[in-house]
């Protein structure tokens, strides 16, 4: 509107309505992180996957099973996206091996968990919450039912779940879950509210009736109604444009920055050094302690969730590190136990061979892409 | 497999190392990190972590 347009103007009380008050177009609404997809910090793309649970590829997006193993297997990628607009990316489910005798346990579902410092918005009260949306974009080969279900944990275990028909094309799909009583959301890092994606059931999670609003917990009402992804090997499933937000309506999704959202990500994993990017990444400085232990300090870019995990691989001359005007091969590097949240301190033993007091540099060795270095505080 | 990890300059055994392969995931003996509570409960559930070197 133009400038001249709002001095001018005058707006009538009985334009103004709750609705329109309620759904003001302000930013930091999504409470979901990497709703479009767009940080892969782990892989773009793993196939295979079906056999056990696990962050493969989109970050904070974990993929489980149910309690009995299916034979169906998928690939996980991230998607390119060109026929929708305002996005780049989806998180995309490839039925590679079909399973059509489904076991009443088995499951498949899509998940991202919320840590409490996250969702504190959600609360009305400290026993009660306000009614919030989930929204998202997908599209299917073919018709298909999946259940989106919020689940909540921890504090007070409840479930809401709907059905929806994923279409063709693509289309954005709504649930919005209505104000609740007796919830309790505590306020701290663990997994309160878990986003889940319904693609695989077993009849010990779709042998009940699904509730829209909040209920208490029960297996057979989480899934009731949803199709398998297993089903054929024609099977795909796209999403993106997820978002979680305070409301009963769906707000236009919120675009943040590639920087900032890989900074949400990095609070539960971040990659210091890959080889599959390159065999000669540089990881961290340090100080050879002695001749043969090494010991390096790792500022990390973001605070993590908890004090993180570091998956490594070793291997002959999978890593090097330069001091004194030369370079010291060697096979491991490792996490010390007096790392926080905030400092990684890296160490190396294996094949170690410098002087004691130099000051150096690590990077992978140059020999395998497999050499790695990467923290992870997931929930 | 699950193997103990003493640290190089106390000699505290103060992590655990989850070896699957060469690829190693160095756990924290923090009750917050979730690979640390998948440790606990496989240790619950009956099984044995190899002692540190």
């Amino acid at each position: 509107m133009a400038l001249s347009k709002i001095l001018n103007a005058s707006v009538t009380d009985s334009t103004l309505t709750t609705t329109k008050l309620a759904t003001p177009n302000l930013g930091r609404r999504n409470i979901i992180i990497n709703g479009d997809m767009q940080i892969a910090q782990r892989s773009t793309s793993e196939t295979g996957l079906g056999a056990s649970a696990g962050y493969f590829t989109l970050d904070r997006y974990v993929m489980y099973n149910g309690g009995d193993a299916s034979a169906g297997r998928y690939t996980m990628s991230q998607s390119t996206v060109t026929d929708l607009e305002g996005f780049s990316n989806a998180l995309k489910i490839d039925c590679t091996t079909a399973d059509t005798s489904i076991a009443a346990g088995e499951g498949l579902l899509l998940q991202q968990a919320i840590e409490g410092f996250n969702v504190q918005q959600l609360k009305a009260t400290s026993t009660t919450t306000k009614a919030f949306t989930l929204s998202f974009y997908a599209k299917s080969n073919a018709s298909r039912a999946i259940v989106t279900e919020v689940r909540t944990s921890n504090g007070t275990n409840r479930q809401a779940c709907k059905l929806h028909t994923i279409g063709t094309s693509w289309a954005r799909h709504t649930f919005t879950v209505s104000a609740a009583s007796s919830m309790q959301i505590d306020n701290d890092n663990s997994s309160e509210v878990q986003i889940n994606f319904w693609l695989h059931a077993g009849s010990t999670y779709s042998s009940g009736t699904l509730s829209a609003t909040f209920a208490a917990s029960n297996n057979a009402n989480r899934a009731a109604g949803a199709g398998s992804i297993f089903a054929s090997t024609d099977n795909t499933l796209e999403i993106t444009g997820v978002q979680l937000e305070v409301g009963s309506q769906a707000t236009p999704f919120e675009h943040r920055s590639y920087g900032e959202e890989l900074a949400l990500c990095q609070r539960y994993f971040t990659v210091l050094a890959d080889g599959n990017r390159s065999t000669s990444e540089a990881i961290c400085q340090g100080t050879y302690y002695t001749a043969n232990i090494l010991f390096h300090t790792v500022v990390l870019p973001v605070q993590m969730r908890s004090k993180p995990s570091m998956i490594t691989a070793n291997g002959t001359n999978y890593y090097i590190t330069f001091a004194n005007g030369s370079g010291d091969h060697h096979d491991a590097i490792a996490r010390s136990g007096n790392s926080s949240k905030s400092v990684v301190e890296i160490t190396a033993e294996t094949n170690v061979a410098g002087t004691g007091g130099h000051a150096c540099f690590t990077r992978i060795g140059g020999t395998s892409a497999d050499a790695k270095c990467m923290l992870d505080a997931e929930l | 497999m699950y193997k103990l990890y003493k640290d190089l300059i106390t000699n505290e055994v103060n992590q655990v190392i989850k070896i699957n392969g060469n690829q190693k995931t160095y756990i924290p003996f923090d009750s917050e990190n979730s690979d640390y509570q998948e440790y606990l409960k496989w240790v619950a559930d009956g099984n044995k972590v190899e002692e540190a070197d």
